[in-house]
């Protein structure tokens, strides 16, 4: 009879071998040989203060969505309703901005055209999601549906009341509005301010060049930390991994898991109406075609990131790896001129089946499987 | 003699011309291990459901403490103090130790933030109580082997108040040395001396080795019953296979 038990076949591994198994640990490899290589592909333009700001705002595009759809993933849910969410949410701002409110109660103020929209976008997640659960469904095929539904909406509706399916020229609300002002406006001005006072940051006429970064990336940092405090740190957290896992034990064990999935299909239709209202009011134009195939990048980068395709398991710091890879690379072709634009695709195509087989490999090892 | 903790009175269950249970009668005693044996389908799994709040009887009573009570869904059951581990033990494989013993249970401070040094304190001692050291309570479920899955799942059952254990087939499934690990855990519970637990299976070895109380079911109905001195082998064993004559069943397989 040996004295060994059970839990001495646990090999205690050192604090390395602990940071190499996280889930993150693939992204943050990958995002590391990606900034490295665009670093000296363009000749550090990439990273100078234009590219910086330039790069950080798809970063922060590609971030905002993809933490959405890694939540709603990890919680064992799909939704491919995210980009025709962003088109749907940016045509009813615009629309509300340049023909007023509905049903003629007046002009719309930059707050009510975004709380108007983040009310109807709300209420078709929670349309989504609770289709999803009723009917048992897959979320693949119920969003699916949403996908074409909400881009043919957006696209009638369009036609209907502005006769294009673009708005451009809208005024400027920034200077008035500061609702307008924490979508579209600067932020983080300090930092070039700073750069400018150390030397930097110059442009050909010899003044400050750059004055801050784009307010998505704020907007990023907030729900990519919201999500990972609530994740990794709270009760709501651990129900998303529990209803994510097996969501019939995590009944038997009390779990709301209707409530959690409807919610994190919320949370994806709310990260879609930030991505828009940041696109809208920044720009001052909105088009029916905007956003497309955006839930297959946010997908993709949430695989990236370490979330498994079967749920429960995922991090959103990884999704922030990915992010910041996926958006450098998207964005590379402005600092490398020999580059073609496609290589994202390709890119995208090869990192994503690494990812999947990496992904594949944790959850084996988690489940004891061979 | 103590009262016995839980008293079922000629419960009857149908599922609409089907008599899964035809007047059951049992009583479980804190302190003791309740062997419930039987074949396939004669009726264990309606009758733990039934305990656990899952269905609710056609006819008959169910007592807690000798009080009448009526389960109308699973939460009542466990409010009651019926704490069921099923054969698919409620866990999930991906999650950490502590994150599924308080699973749906968390312990939250302000905000909902998850105090998971307490939390994992309390996984460790409960689980250790009952037999198993964890030194990691980050480990996930998935690494862990069935026994400790198993102690898990009946060490966070009593943690939050299980006055009645079910334990629907725990060592089915499982590798010699396994079951005896469960069997061992089962006489730990049964030391603490205020938990009743029901031990549902069909291996009689194992109810032996355990089991102070025996009920056998078939065909939805008590077929026989008895404290653990009283029966013989034999009679378990005829009792065990729906009370047919375990010598006429072998004599009817060494014929053909």
């Amino acid at each position: 009879m040996s004295d060994r038990s059970e839990a001495d076949r646990l090999a205690q591994e050192s604090a390395l071998a602990r940071l190499v198994r996280r889930p993150e640990a693939g992204a943050f490899i990958v995002m590391i040989v990606v900034v490295t290589m665009i670093t000296f592909a363009s000749d550090f333009k990439a990273f100078n203060a234009l590219g910086l700001k330039n790069n950080l705002a798809i970063i922060a595009q590609f971030g905002i969505i993809a933490t959405g759809a890694a939540l709603l993933m990890i919680g064992g849910e799909f939704d491919l309703s995210i980009g025709s969410m962003i088109g749907f949410a940016g045509m009813s701002m615009a629309m509300m901005l340049k023909w007023g409110l509905p049903f003629g109660l007046g002009e719309a103020t930059p707050f009510l055209a975004f709380a108007i929209t983040l009310a109807m976008t709300l209420s078709l997640g929670w349309l989504i999601g609770t289709i999803v659960v009723r009917s048992g469904l897959s979320s693949f095929i119920v969003s699916l549906a949403f996908l074409f539904f909400l881009r043919g909406t957006t696209e009638v509706s369009f036609r209907l009341i502005n006769q294009s399916t673009q708005i451009s020229g809208l005024p400027d609300f920034k200077e008035q509005s500061w609702v307008a002002w924490a979508f579209g406006g600067e932020m983080f001005g300090w930092v070039y301010d700073a750069w400018f006072a150390l030397g930097g940051n110059i442009n050909r006429r010899g003044e400050q060049w750059v004055d801050g970064f784009d307010a998505r990336v704020l907007w990023w940092l907030i729900i990519a930390g919201v999500a990972y405090f609530v994740l990794s740190r709270t009760q709501l957290g651990n129900w998303i991994y529990a209803t994510g896992d097996n969501k019939d034990s995590a009944r038997a064990n009390g779990v709301p898991v209707n409530r959690v999935k409807t919610s994190l299909f919320m949370f994806t239709a709310f990260c879609a109406t930030i991505f828009a209202a940041c696109q809208v009011f920044d720009t001052n134009t909105a088009d029916a075609a905007k956003g497309n195939l955006m839930e297959l990048n946010a997908i993709a980068i949430a695989v990236v990131g370490g979330t498994l395709m079967t749920g429960g398991f995922g991090s959103v710091i990884g999704v922030a790896f990915g992010a910041v890879t996926f958006g450098l690379v998207a964005n590379a072709v402005f600092y490398i001129p020999w580059l073609d634009g496609s290589f994202y695709r390709v890119f995208v195509g090869v990192v994503l089946l690494a990812a999947v087989f990496a992904n594949e490999r944790i959850r084996k090892r988690i489940t004891g499987g061979i | 003699m103590t009262d016995p903790y839980l008293r079922v009175e000629n419960v009857v269950k149908k599922f609409g011309p089907f008599i899964a249970l035809n007047g059951v009668n049992l009583e479980v005693y804190p302190g003791e291990v309740h062997a419930l044996l039987g074949d396939n389908g004669a009726g264990k799994s309606t009758l733990i459901k039934t305990l656990a709040g899952v269905h609710r009887p056609t006819s008959g009573q169910l007592y807690i403490e000798g009080k009448p009570v009526d389960f109308r869904n699973p939460r009542d059951a466990s409010d009651a103090g019926i704490g069921t581990v099923y054969q698919d033990l409620a866990v999930n494989q991906l999650m950490s130790v502590t994150r599924n013993f308080f699973m749906g249970r968390e312990l939250k401070g302000p905000l909902g933030t998850l105090k998971m040094d307490v939390m994992d304190k309390i996984a460790h001692d409960e689980m250790l109580k009952i037999g198993i050291d964890f030194s990691d309570p980050t480990q996930a479920v998935g690494t862990m082997s069935g026994g400790q899955r198993q102690t898990l799942a009946i060490a966070r059952a009593i943690y939050f108040g299980a006055k009645v254990l079910i334990l629907d087939e725990p060592t089915s499934a499982l590798g010699q040395k396994q079951q005896m690990e469960v069997l061992k855990t089962v006489k730990r519970v049964r030391k603490r001396g205020d938990i009743a637990i029901i031990f549902i299976t069909h291996n009689e070895i194992h109810s032996q080795l355990v089991a102070d109380r025996y009920t056998f079911l078939a065909l939805g109905q008590v077929i026989g019953a008895g404290k653990a001195g009283e029966l013989s082998h034999d009679e378990i064993r005829r009792l065990m296979a729906g009370g047919a004559e375990m010598k006429d069943l072998e004599g009817e397989l060494a014929a053909i």
